[in-house]
């Protein structure tokens, strides 16, 4: 019997020049769990773009169940019955779940969308795949694993028997993952087939049947069973070397504080009180990371922290500067950098160029402006370095940053804070959406600052990454700091566990005590 | 020769839209074969009207219809200095639709100037170029500060504005500048100290020609050798990120519609001191809206301005003339124009064709550029 999906001889050369697939041979059995993993860049989004219908292939042929078929546009891709969720999603936030679940192809009643009808089938869809959703919810409201889940429905709604789904994971906590994978089953269970793309090869061994390594465009391992390879043989393939899973980090030389932060909190527009009286320091030579379930205040923490929010009250101070509500020029003239959670929206310009995003913290300063000329020859210049020192793939540094891989993105969001020289450096879930590679970069470089006796503030979701990284773990829960840690051999997954999940927690005196 | 990159792309560029050029000049001239009674000579009109007519003669070198390459050249420089105006503020992703009221106010503060004051030719000049720019700068930052500061959105703002300045302009022309010896509602014409010195004789096309070119530079380097420029493109670009990485976000805003309205302020002073040589009840025939066309077409690169302005001026200019000496009329032309710009706004027409052409180079480049990759047909 021929594959469900077979995609032979596809070569994909962008307008910009560059060859994103050359020459792949991609081919998926029905109900089955396909991951497509390599490095970032390696050209896995792109291959699905074109099975989606989104790119066009500069040569090759996709065959379904043995047919050769050609797919213009999603729309025909949708008629296919492929659906497919994106790395950056595509909602609409002002709209609520049921109404972007249909969107576009909207019940009726009469000449209007019967909104009572949408709610419902909503209901009734997400009852029978396992995913929970709140149809009235607006978007905007609702945290990433909840819309995550609304664009998996949105494409069942549609009809979709194949399910691509690009990096599901990257932004989940664990316990969303989870949920994930239990829905994923159940899809397969009744008779889907789902195309999984992923940097973390723990996740591939767990869930998916067979794994597609690409590399620079090509595949260097078609169609493995996942019982027969493993983690090392997968990184090998992607990476063409062998990879360090795990970090040395030479004993702490720990400094002053750097930054002390003093009963912060803070409260959003709608009133909500997201961080309660935070205090802690940051001393130099030390990774201080901050674990806990996504969504209790350490994405404000950090935005506070760099200026992008004003805090509600409390103090901070950074090499004895007070750096709060002071707004991110003042903030990072203090010594901060910050690696923001949300990268596409804050952290970088998709139009811009790679040089212009690479300077938006320091076009003012010389060399890159004298007397009140700018030099854009040595804004390129300064890119071609850091491309270089950071491993940065593109074109060349005039290439958009949305021309780049997601990773690459996040490379150069990296490179930027990184080479501001910063005495603080809140990094913020750095290694999410990055190749095992790239993330083993980085975070050597979190190390390497730690060594250099800098501060670091590492918020992570990975509680691998906190647990491998850190000197000291603190655990938020509610918006609170719940317990802080000396990170040894004696502090485990489990001990911390409860203090995420808020059954456990210090004493205010032993908080201050390690503060 | 080989190019790097950007030239070629460039080079794409350039000749997708001289391609489109062609394509929406024969969608107007089959226009023109089925209003027209002799759509030949109409359309040549069209095609060669703004260029002067050069021949040989017993008496020499003899040039005819050197007034419509004036024509040409002044509606071009209004239309460029509009356009850079549109630019600046496009940019930045505020769109301002401010251009029109500036120019009336820059006409208007360059007239003042030249009529209430006296000084040598040189710093009349000057002095009342200055002017202008300042009331442009200033009828540009007041939305420009009301978007940044109250988020008062700029459409309505600068749409209301220009009503706000057309009225000061008429108010102020008819109850105190206004010549009552007239029998229309005008000025004096300004004194010679104040009046652009002709640069072609026989037009209207004075040292604006000059000052425009300076303007060109001198926003072309605002836009790519300034903080300030490198600060709205990125507030353009994204606002967010702008914000993240330390710019002040509202200054940018509104002094990105400020020093648009200091262009636009100039291309006022080039109506009334150049053109018209007096203050009129109407000065600017909605020329503001048109500079929105020009940065369209430039995609507002203050590079491509001149060029853009210098087409669709001889479009404009053509146009007129083709009007008046053939029978065929505006409207025909307006159409004409308008397909020209969808068509070269149209943004997917570009990686349609690299897509094709890619496909046709494909076997050499893949092999050229990666060994491995043989086994691809
Ligand atoms: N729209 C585009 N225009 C030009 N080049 C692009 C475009 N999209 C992607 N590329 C380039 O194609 C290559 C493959 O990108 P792709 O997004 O497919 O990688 P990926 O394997 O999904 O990586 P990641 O894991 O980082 O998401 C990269 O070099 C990227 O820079
Ligand atoms: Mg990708």
């Amino acid at each position: 019997m021929p594959p469900f999906v077979e995609m032979r001889d596809i070569v994909k050369i962008y307008p910009n020049g560059v060859v994103a697939n050359r020459g792949v041979h991609f081919s998926v059995e029905k109900g089955e769990i396909h991951a497509l993993v390599g490095e970032n860049g390696a050209g896995k989004t792109t291959l699905m773009k074109i099975l989606y219908g989104m790119e066009h292939p500069t040569a090759g042929q996709i065959f379904l169940e043995g047919r050769p078929v050609r797919i213009q546009n999603p729309h025909q891709a949708i008629d296919l019955g492929i659906g497919m969720v994106h790395q950056n999603f595509m909602l609409i936030p002002s709209f609520t779940i049921a109404q972007n679940i249909v969107l576009g192809q909207e019940p009726r009643r009469g000449r209007f969308i019967d909104f009572e009808a949408a709610a419902r089938l909503t209901t009734e869809l997400s009852q029978t795949y396992g995913l929970q959703v709140d149809p009235q919810a607006r978007v905007e409201a609702t945290p990433v694993g909840m819309r995550q889940r609304v664009e998996i429905l949105k494409t069942l709604y549609r009809g979709a028997n194949l399910l691509i789904l690009d990096e599901p994971t990257a932004v989940l906590t664990p316990q969303e993952t989870a949920d994930l994978f239990r829905a994923v089953r159940r899809l397969v269970a009744e008779g889907k087939t789902v195309i999984f793309i992923t940097h973390k090869l723990v996740e591939v061994k767990q869930i998916a049947d067979r794994v597609t390594v690409m590399r620079h465009g090509e595949v260097t391992g078609e169609a493995l069973r996942t019982a027969d390879v493993s983690e090392a043989d997968i990184a090998q393939l992607m990476v063409g070397r062998k990879v360090l899973f795990r970090i040395e980090k030479p004993p702490q030389q720990r400094g002053p504080a750097v930054a002390q932060v003093r009963d912060l909190s803070y409260i959003s527009e709608t009133g909500r009180p997201l961080l309660r009286e935070v205090s802690f320091n940051v001393y130099a030579g030390e990774i201080l990371g901050i674990a806990g379930v996504e969504g209790n205040g350490q994405t404000e923490l950090a935005e506070v922290l760099s200026g992008l929010k004003p805090p509600t009250t409390g103090q901070a101070l950074v090499n004895g500067r007070p750096v709060l509500g002071k707004g991110p020029r003042q903030v990072r003239q203090a010594g901060v950098a910050h690696i923001p959670e949300d990268r596409l929206t804050n952290g970088v310009a998709l139009d811009a160029s790679i040089a212009d995003n690479l300077v938006v913290d320091r076009y003012f300063r010389p060399p890159f402006t004298r007397r009140g000329v700018m030099y854009p020859r040595l804004i390129r210049r300064h890119a071609r370095d850091l491309m270089h020192r950071f491993d940065i793939r593109a074109a060349s540094e005039e290439s958009p940053v949305k021309s780049l891989s997601g990773g690459n993105m996040q490379k150069v969001i990296v490179a930027r804070e990184f080479s501001s020289e910063p005495a603080l450096l809140i990094a913020a879930q750095p290694t999410r959406g990055i190749d095992i590679g790239a993330a083993e970069f980085v975070r050597q470089q979190l190390v390497q600052k730690r060594n250099e006796g800098k501060a670091v503030l590492l918020i992570s979701a990975d509680l691998a990454e906190v647990m491998s990284l850190a000197d000291r773990i603190a655990v938020m829960f509610k918006g609170r700091i719940v317990g802080i840690f000396q990170n040894g051999p004696d502090i485990t997954e489990e001990e911390l566990g409860l203090y995420m999940l808020g059954l456990k927690q210090q004493s205010p005196d032993e908080i201050e005590t390690l503060q | 020769m080989t190019l790097s990159q950007k030239q070629k792309q460039y080079l794409m560029e350039f000749f997708r839209i001289l391609a489109v050029i062609l394509i929406a000049l024969a969608l107007g001239f089959l226009i023109t074969l089925l209003v027209s009674e002799e759509p030949v000579q109409a359309f040549k009109e069209l095609l060669t009207g703004p260029l002067p007519k050069i021949s040989w003669t017993e008496a020499g070198l003899k040039i005819r219809g050197i007034n419509r390459f004036g024509n040409w050249l002044e509606d071009s420089i209004t239309l460029i200095l509009v356009g850079l105006a549109v630019a600046v503020v496009f940019r930045a992703k505020q769109f301002s639709l401010g251009a029109e009221g500036q120019i009336y106010l820059g006409a208007l503060a360059a007239g003042i100037i030249s009529l209430h004051t006296s000084a040598p030719a040189f710093i009349h000049i000057t002095l009342a170029l200055l002017a202008a720019a300042g009331a442009g700068f200033v009828w540009g930052l007041i939305p420009g500060i009301l978007k940044a500061y109250v988020n008062a959105d700029e459409i309505v703002s600068t749409l209301m504005l220009n009503v706000i300045a057309v009225q000061i302009y008429r108010l102020l022309l008819i109850q105190w500048l206004r010549n009552p010896d007239y029998g229309y509602i005008a000025t004096d014409f300004f004194p010679e100290t104040a009046v652009l010195p002709l640069v072609i004789p026989g037009t209207r096309v004075t040292i604006a020609l000059f000052l425009t070119i300076i303007a060109v530079v001198a926003t072309w380097f605002l836009m790519t050798r300034t903080p300030l420029g490198y600060e709205i493109r990125v507030v353009g670009d994204n606002l967010k990120f702008a914000r993240y990485g330390g710019i002040n976000t509202r200054r940018v805003i509104a002094l990105s519609m400020a020093v648009s309205g200091i262009l636009a302020g100039l291309a006022g002073a080039h109506l009334s001191m150049g053109i018209l040589k007096q203050l009129t009840l109407n000065i600017s025939f909605g020329i503001g809206f048109e500079g929105i066309v020009v940065a369209l077409l430039a995609r507002n690169d203050p590079k491509a301005v001149p060029l853009a302005g210098l087409f669709y001026g001889y479009l404009r200019t053509g146009a007129q003339i083709m009007e008046r000496s053939s029978d065929v009329t505006r409207e025909v032309v307006l159409i004409i124009q308008a397909i020209i710009i969808i068509l070269i706004t149209a943004e997917r027409v570009l990686p349609l064709i690299q897509q094709w052409r890619m496909r046709r180079k494909l076997p050499q480049e893949l092999s050229a550029d990666h060994s491995e990759a043989a086994h691809v047909a």
